[in-house]
């Protein structure tokens, strides 16, 4: 049995009925389990002998949970249609707030990010992730391309993501950026690009490479690449960050220096540790058991997504999940793979365990447009 | 909608194929990231635990020592002296009172007094960062010291390197002085150089003269030691590399500068400048420089001991120095223009020849007074010259003669044979702060003042009051152009660079600007035979009878120059000369003087500056008498020793000669 949003809608007992029995409650579950490591975990990165100043960040992090969950569920409830019916008027907002903070955004850290709201600082890059799946979402799946997508069928959705991509690489933000691309080029290659458009843009990019190197990257971006090639050459820096970093994960062995009890974070010698390099106080204290516990739900919630792309009821609904789950992944990976010294120092928070309001939000509206397609998928 | 519904199954199936990549994608990169999980927390777990558990490795500071600035003869002028200081780490300082207590007793400090300090300290910069105690410690504090460290966990003892300036205050000026940078600076710092240098608290700088200038090739580049923490936080530093192959990076010292500077040559200068005469300790500034260019001696006074502020200034020194009327810290001979006054008659002789107003031998009348306009323009003590060629009215510095010659010349035909000799513009000498000085012309004054250029202007101008301004330094690059006849060199205070081992990194070769006596952007050529006339002038003020400056002469070297005396405010012309040693200090006038010598083939020019001396005779050309004394003395011994012996044998011949005694003020300046 299969109910539109029409019916869902007018049958009140049917709806009333269906309503947490169609929610996908395991989806559900590890989400909720993620969270819980997530908190338990950055407890520990709070509350060292020199952390003092980060205490409250931890019951920040409840609250933004609660509010995360509260969003998780609306979103469930609301049908995405409803988003990729709007994706436009969403993408000129984000554009708009972006533009915004190019003009008259905080400063933190040499970097324009955010509005300040009064209550929230509001970071219009981490919301563009979202409104990008979105937007891609409703474009790429009014079409089919049997013989994949042409120059003319991507100059749409290649413009519409090189604006916010060029705003959000002015700011600086490199994480995001390429973030951003990295969901934008995962929708796409899904859907289906040219063979030749695809050689073509590798050779470009090859060959655009050294150009980028020299004339846009900055030095402490050439710094953390360099450094990630031959890790001995700045022991000052980013060197030393990601060498402390891969000996707190390998110092963890298999189960781990326990809670609270890992010399690597709470001595310091971590930088970063409730944010960017949060798994590594996991892996420290926690050791191969916690980290490779960690990355299994992590792989559970993947394959629970791309099932549920699967029995998606339209091409929309699929390209959300496989848009949100790219960024999940991609995110994951590119974190994951800086801690354990395998990718250069980027800066991207892990989602659901790193601490901060705005990529929890992301990622919680995500996790709901997941589910919001779960919810009304084709039951087999 | 209802199309949609009906068509969107159908073309959601398209997608199916396509769920495989994702699954392969999905475990491709979770086993790579779980293979490198078990790699570093299985495989090499054991050994990563040891690194953490008993190498907890902390990167520590080693500083650089800064270059060494020597003499032409590579005698040391400014070294580094090894110091040490005291800090406490205070996150390891379990016993932060008790500590502060047992520190505070050796080096004299109320033990809250360090609580309070460290404990500010900490909230600022967070638990990690040492906060330095006390600088420059005694030998007796730092051994006391070494002893508490092991009761006191936290508290650290380090080397230091002090800046120390063999000279003290000779040269301070120009050697300049270091000091930690401000914390507005750091981030300015680190904009402008762009990783070339890393600038942190704690960082020393130069701040002043060539410690300024060249600071970003004598600074070097500070090194990393990686520092193991014990159990109870107590640090030693460690040679094994650790697990990662961290090797130390030693500190590279920073390059040593050999300055053009003659060691002994800037000593007698400083002496020269505080000798005890009538006059007394001249406040301004000496500049020795060779034909070529290099400076010898480079004095400014009175001046300060930089290195107070190696071991930090205290407040009440610091307070002194900049509220002093004299302006210790201010490198006066570049920083500073004044008013050349009669030292600028030579540069208008020069034009007029030059422009054919006069002739070497030409006769002009020199009474006096002189009527222009409705204003009376006086010789001082209204002496009545007669008729005098242009090398007399050097020689006895004729105020009248030069008003004749500034009025026929005009200001705009006299002004581009000052600015070839190199006055009113910045010399380019490599330090910092050099202001251009000002040579004006009739349309600067339209421009800058808005007012035409009034014809009795071109009086006053032409005997270097009014709108006229120059440096010491370009001075004496001037008159050493006079001396090499019109070849202008640019002054320079470095000779080499030199790496680690002595290497040379860098050369500097005398630089030649222009000569005066070719073509050049001037559009002015000054003929060999007007620069003779003119420093025969010169040369009569030192050795002629009428001499201005004849007090100051050498023994066996002649020397050709100029005396110049300027107002330091507006008196009226009576007033002038009339008891300005009765003045308040403040209010007497600038002497000026300029020489070089020898005269047939000049080698040295020296240019000295004497504020509120009152005169140039008596307060400029002692100064350079003792220093061009010096210099002979040292390069050419035989000339002093064949002149005495030539006295020697006259007094032979007429038998004990009445001595002529030249009573100092008694042989008033010209203006």
């Amino acid at each position: 049995m299969r109910l539109g949003p029409e019916l869902l809608n007018a049958g009140l007992n049917v709806e009333e009925r269906n309503r947490f029995s169609r929610l996908d409650l395991n989806f559900a579950f590890v989400i909720l389990a993620l969270n819980l490591i997530g908190l338990i975990n950055l407890y520990s990165a709070t509350h060292g002998a020199f952390s003092k100043d980060k205490m409250d960040l931890f019951w920040m992090q409840l609250a933004w949970l609660s509010v995360g969950w509260s969003v998780f569920l609306a979103v469930t409830m609301i049908d995405y249609k409803f988003f990729v019916r709007i994706a436009y008027i969403l993408y000129g907002l984000n554009i708009g707030a972006l533009v915004f903070v190019e003009l008259f955004g905080k400063t933190s850290l040499g970097a324009t990010r955010w509005i300040d709201l009064g209550f929230f600082r509001y970071q219009p890059s981490e919301t563009m992730k979202g409104i990008m799946v979105i937007v891609l979402a409703k474009i790429l799946s009014t079409r089919t391309y049997p013989k994949g997508m042409g120059l003319a069928e991507l100059a749409l959705p290649a413009a519409l993501f090189f604006v916010p991509f060029v705003l959000v690489v002015k700011q600086p933000d490199l994480g995001t950026a390429m973030m951003l691309l990295a969901i934008t080029g995962s929708m796409l290659i899904f859907v289906g690009v040219r063979k030749g458009i695809l050689i073509f843009t590798a050779i470009v990019a090859v060959v655009a490479a050294p150009i980028v190197w020299n004339f846009a990257l900055r030095d402490y971006q050439k710094n953390r690449v360099l450094t990630f090639l031959s890790p001995g050459r700045d022991p000052r820096g980013t060197g030393y960050n990601s060498i402390q970093s891969k000996i707190a994960v390998g110092s963890g062995k298999v189960l781990g220096k326990g809670f609270r009890k890992g010399t690597q974070s709470q001595l310091e010698f971590l930088p970063e540790r409730h944010t960017d390099f949060i798994f590594s106080v996991l892996s420290e204290e926690h050791g191969f058991i916690g980290s490779a516990t960690t990355l299994g739900l992590f792989v559970i919630l993947y394959l629970m997504a791309v099932r549920i792309a699967i029995s998606a009821r339209d091409k929309a609904g699929a390209l959300m999940v496989v848009g949100v789950f790219s960024y999940l992944f991609w995110a994951v990976f590119v974190n994951m793979g800086m801690v354990i010294g395998i990718l250069p120092i980027v800066g991207v928070p892990l989602p659901l365990l790193s601490y901060g309001g705005s990529s929890l939000l992301t990622t919680m509206t995500g996790l709901g447009l997941i589910s919001s397609v779960a919810y009304r998928r084709y039951l087999f | 909608m209802s199309d949609f519904l009906q068509t969107s199954e159908e073309e959601a199936r398209e997608y199916q194929p396509r769920y495989k990549i994702l699954y392969g994608i999905i475990l491709i990169c979770c086993t790579l990231i779980l293979g490198r999980l078990w790699f570093l927390q299985i495989m090499l777990g054991t050994e990563l635990r040891q690194v953490s558990e008993k190498n907890r490795v902390k990167e520590s500071k080693l500083p650089s020592p800064r270059g060494l600035f020597l003499d032409r003869e590579n005698r040391v002028l400014v070294d580094n002296l090894p110091g040490f200081d005291a800090s406490i780490s205070p996150q390891y300082a379990k016993k932060l009172e008790e500590t502060s207590e047992a520190v505070g007793q050796v080096i004299g400090q109320p033990g809250k007094q360090i609580v309070d300090l460290v404990r500010k300290t900490q909230r600022r910069d967070g638990p990690f960062r040492a906060v330095k105690i006390k600088d420059n410690l005694t030998f007796e504090e730092f051994f006391r010291l070494k002893l508490l460290r092991w009761d006191f966990p936290g508290l650290n003892l380090n080397e230091s390197i002090l800046r120390y300036y063999n000279l003290a205050e000779n040269g301070a000026q120009l050697f300049g002085y270091v000091a930690e940078i401000s914390r507005e600076q750091i981030p300015k710092f680190n904009e402008f150089y762009q990783g070339k240098f890393a600038f942190d608290q704690g960082d020393i700088i130069g701040k002043s003269g060539l410690e300024e200038t060249w600071d970003t090739t004598i600074r070097g580049k500070d090194g990393v030691a990686f520092v193991e923490v014990d159990a109870r936080g107590r640090e030693a530093p460690s040679d094994n590399p650790n697990y990662f192959g961290f090797k130390p990076l030693p500190a590279m010292p920073g390059h040593n500068l050999v300055l053009t500077i003659d060691k002994d040559l800037q000593e007698a200068a400083y002496k020269a400048m505080n000798r005890q005469d009538a006059v007394g300790p001249r406040i301004g500034g000496v500049i020795v420089m060779k034909s070529n260019g290099e400076i010898l001696a480079w004095v400014n006074t009175p001046s300060y001991d930089p290195n107070n502020f190696s071991t930090g200034i205290p407040p009440q020194i610091w307070a002194q120095l900049i509220n002093d009327p004299f302006r210790p810290l201010r490198n006066k001979v570049i920083q500073d223009h004044f008013s050349p006054g009669s030292t600028f008659k030579p540069i208008v002789a020069l034009a007029a020849i030059s422009e054919k107003i006069v002739t070497p031998t030409s006769l002009v009348n020199a009474p006096g007074t002189l009527k222009f306009g409705r204003r009376v323009y006086h010789e001082s003590h209204k002496t009545n010259n007669g008729m005098i060629n242009i090398v007399k009215a050097i020689e006895v510095s004729s105020n009248v003669f030069f008003y004749k010659m500034g009025i026929q010349l005009g200001i705009d035909r006299l002004a581009p044979y000052a600015k070839v000799l190199g006055l009113g513009a910045k010399t380019g000498i490599s330090m910092t702060h050099e202001v251009s000085g000002l040579i004006p012309t009739s349309e600067w004054k339209v421009k800058k003042l808005g007012e035409e250029w009034q014809p009795g202007e071109n009086l006053s101008n032409a005997i270097g009051q009014g709108f006229v301004l120059v440096t010491a330094l370009q001075m004496a690059v001037a008159y050493n152009a006079i001396g090499q006849d019109g070849k202008v060199f640019k002054p320079f205070l470095i000779k080499k660079i030199l790496g680690q081992d002595s290497t040379v990194i860098q050369e500097f070769q005398p630089q030649l600007v222009r000569d005066a006596s070719e073509p050049n952007e001037y559009g002015v050529i000054i003929d060999k035979s007007t620069f003779k006339a003119v420093k025969e002038g010169m040369r009569r003020v030192v050795e002629g009878e009428g001499g201005t400056a004849r007090a100051s002469r050498l023994e066996g070297v002649e020397m050709a120059g100029k005396t110049g005396t300027t107002q330091v405010r507006s008196f009226s012309a009576d007033e002038i000369y009339n008891r300005c040693d009765s003045r308040p200090i403040t209010q007497r006038h600038h002497g000026w003087f300029v020489a070089f010598a020898p005269v047939e083939n000049p080698e040295i020019t020296v240019a000295v500056l004497a504020q509120h001396s009152c005169s140039g005779a008596r307060g400029g050309a002692p100064i350079v008498h003792d220093v061009m004394t010096a210099y002979f003395d040292k390069y050419h011994p035989e000339l002093a020793k064949a002149a005495l012996e030539k006295k020697a044998l006259k007094a032979g011949k007429k038998a004990a000669p009445k001595p002529v005694p030249v009573p100092a003020g008694v042989i008033e300046e010209a203006e």
